[in-house]
């Protein structure tokens, strides 16, 4: 059963914003601050003006050549203003945007293209080698924005199937027409890591990622003089935080370059940040790498970090660095729209409420509700741990096109009404006024290098690629954050590991392709005949 | 303290990438050399390198300033080298001095 034929948008609270768009407020800064820088990227700046003309026209494009059948349109663009502008003409055309990341391998590009649907790719001209290489899988005719590309006549000459569009075919602004709002359908169509090995689409709503905006713009009082980070690769759904809370301001989003990446102490000085979002394993390295002096960020107001447990030895290097900000942890899975909880780090309590040195997950967002619950669903006594159950005006529609895994994740638990998102986070249910705190996964999901990766999914593609079936995939060295990567152990006679690799490198994105292959004639079991994962750690512990 | 200079981290680097590249299923580039830029060719992202420069830093026992390399040039092989082994140079002159 679907989410949406199952009616859960009836089941929501009531709206706060029912008639905005996740393009509403970038449109009113548009109107308030024409002039104002909205994005820094690739060395330009593009005012609120500038960026409106390019979306809107980029948006009538698309509205002037497709049919409403398929509401997503692809953006294939990398940190350029194409990037920026084809998120916003996706969304003015009235579609949902799908991020795709040229940096990925492009099979699973094609994966996630083919599964979308699109009728339309958004591209920047530096994308265009990948372009060629994507569409030598694609069947069915395609309409191809390319905004800064000026003769778009060898594409065509190659790939008569398909229609471009260039720079000089560009539908001028006026024939732009605004999209009427539908709070229930998709704004972006995000792809995240699935246990089978095909990733999985989660369809966040405009209502869902409008309602997380309101509470973030007034919680950090963003206003036109802020300048945001934007750390994070569109296909990172913390992305929408950075573009998105920085438009409904009128502030500036700063999008460093691939390599203004690697020196984030300087790009933060350089662009003059008020507010910082990032992994915390750039916080580490950075500590590391000697970048964090003390009192080198005095403009920085907010540091907000998110995607993985944060260190609170990270955490403190930072403030040492930025001594006017606040630091807080955000927590949240792509299912519930970016974050819907947060703690913010106080010396005096801090210390003591955090578990292990990691920050706590904190206290959800306003209209969250949380269940803590057993393997039955049954909720918790507080001081009990259990997994994390949460909805709330932030809970996406569920899986594009996979009712099974939908109706798998979302579920209505015994004694309630209303449907819950699990986390499969295994948290304490706190007690009194005490914040939840993360004590691990309760499936075989792990964090590398805050990137969120399901060890089925691995073990599926490595089976595929082996031909064996025993397969199992293990997070390793464990780090502070998460895993530094992934070790495989094969039950069955040896193959090729150079031809293995190769297969599974084409497939997965660099940080899901494991380090080493173990074969085993069989592979340990436990008392129920399934695999023993700890006995195989504890192998790689002894230095297998 | 032992003697840095731009050889011995090209070979540490060839390791420390052909180590991860062969984790990753993938092949060390015929053409890796001076002008090979690391980030473009696609051999590491952006989190790795921070990570590589850490190793680097352990490799040569001290704290490299890498604010003060060009990040255009930073991820270039020679230029790299070059500019690590300098550093090293000023850092073993001056303890030189010290003594």
């Amino acid at each position: 059963m679907s989410l949406i034929s199952d009616g859960v948008a009836n089941k929501m609270p009531v709206l706060n914003r029912p008639n905005q768009g996740l393009w509403t407020g970038f449109l009113r800064s548009a109107e308030r601050f024409p002039g104002h820088s909205a994005v820094v990227v690739d060395g330009k700046k593009l005012s609120y003006g500038q960026l409106r003309e390019l979306a809107c026209r980029i948006a009538a494009t698309i509205q002037s050549r497709t049919d409403d059948s398929t509401p997503l349109t692809a953006v294939f663009a990398y940190r350029s203003p194409v990037a920026f502008a084809g998120v916003l003409g996706s969304l003015l055309a009235g579609h949902g945007y799908v991020p795709l990341n040229r940096t990925f391998p492009i099979e699973r590009t094609q994966v996630m293209l083919e599964r979308s649907e699109c009728q339309s790719i958004i591209a920047d001209l530096r994308s265009l080698p990948q372009l060629d290489q994507l569409l030598s899988s694609v069947r069915k005719p395609l309409v191809i924005v390319v905004p800064d590309l000026e003769d778009s006549s060898r594409l065509r000459k190659q790939w008569p199937m398909h229609v471009f569009i260039g720079s000089r075919d560009l539908v001028p602004m006026n024939l732009w027409r605004e999209p009427s709002v539908d709070p229930d359908a998709i704004a972006y169509l995000l792809f995240t890591s699935g246990s089978t090995g095909i990733p999985k689409g989660v369809m966040v709503a405009h209502r869902n990622v409008t309602a997380f905006l309101e509470y973030m713009v007034d919680r950090y009082h963003v206003t036109e003089t802020d300048r945001l980070s934007q750390m994070f690769d569109m296909t990172f759904d913390l992305s929408v935080f950075d573009m998105f809370v920085a438009w409904e301001a009128g502030a500036c989003v700063c999008c460093p370059s691939q390599k203004t990446l690697i020196k984030p102490a300087a790009f933060v000085e350089e662009m003059g940040l008020t507010i910082w979002f990032s992994v915390p394993s750039t916080a580490m390295f950075m500590k590391q790498l000697g970048m964090l002096k003390p009192g080198r960020f005095p403009a920085l107001r907010w540091s907000l970090f998110c995607g993985e447990p944060l260190p609170v030895s990270s955490a403190t290097a930072w403030l040492e660095a930025a001594p006017n900000t606040a630091v807080e942890n955000l927590y949240g899975p792509t299912e519930l729209t970016i974050a819907c909880a947060l703690y913010r780090w106080d010396p005096l309590h801090s210390p003591a409420e955090s578990e292990r040195g990691i920050f706590p997950i904190g206290y959800p967002y306003p209209g969250v509700d949380v269940l803590v619950v057993d393997e039955a669903l049954k909720e918790l006594e507080p001081g009990q741990e259990g997994e994390l159950l949460m909805n709330g005006p932030q809970m996406s529609l569920g899986y594009w096109k996979d009712p099974d895994k939908t109706a798998a994740a979302f579920v209505i638990p015994p004694g309630r009404s209303e449907i819950f998102y699990r986390t499969g986070d295994v948290v304490r249910r706190p007690v009194g006024n005490a914040p939840l705190t993360h004590l691990g996964r309760i499936d075989f999901q792990v964090k590398i290098l805050g990137h969120r990766v399901e060890l089925g999914e691995i073990e599926a593609v490595v089976r595929d690629a082996s031909g064996l079936d025993g397969v199992v995939a293990i997070g390793w060295p464990a780090t502070a954050s998460g895993y530094g990567g992934v070790e495989v152990f094969l039950e069955g006679s040896t193959r090729d590991v150079g031809v293995l690799r190769k297969s599974v490198g084409s497939r997965l994105p660099d940080y899901m392709v494991p380090r080493r292959f173990h074969f085993f004639d069989r592979l340990p079991r436990n008392v129920n005949g399934k695999f023993d994962r700890t006995a195989m750690q504890d192998l790689l512990k002894e230095g297998l | 303290m032992s003697e840095y200079n731009s050889k011995e981290l090209r070979d540490f680097l060839r390791s420390y990438l052909s180590e991860n590249l062969a984790a990753q299923g993938r092949d060390f580039p015929d053409d890796f050399g001076d002008t090979c830029d690391l980030l473009l060719a696609g051999l590491i992202d952006s989190l790795g390198l921070m990570e590589l420069m850490t190793a680097i830093q352990e490799h040569c026992g001290r704290e490299i300033d890498f604010d003060a390399l060009d990040p255009e040039q930073m991820t270039i092989v020679g230029p790299l080298c070059d500019f690590v082994s300098d550093q090293m140079k000023t850092f073993q002159s001056d303890e030189k001095l010290l003594v």
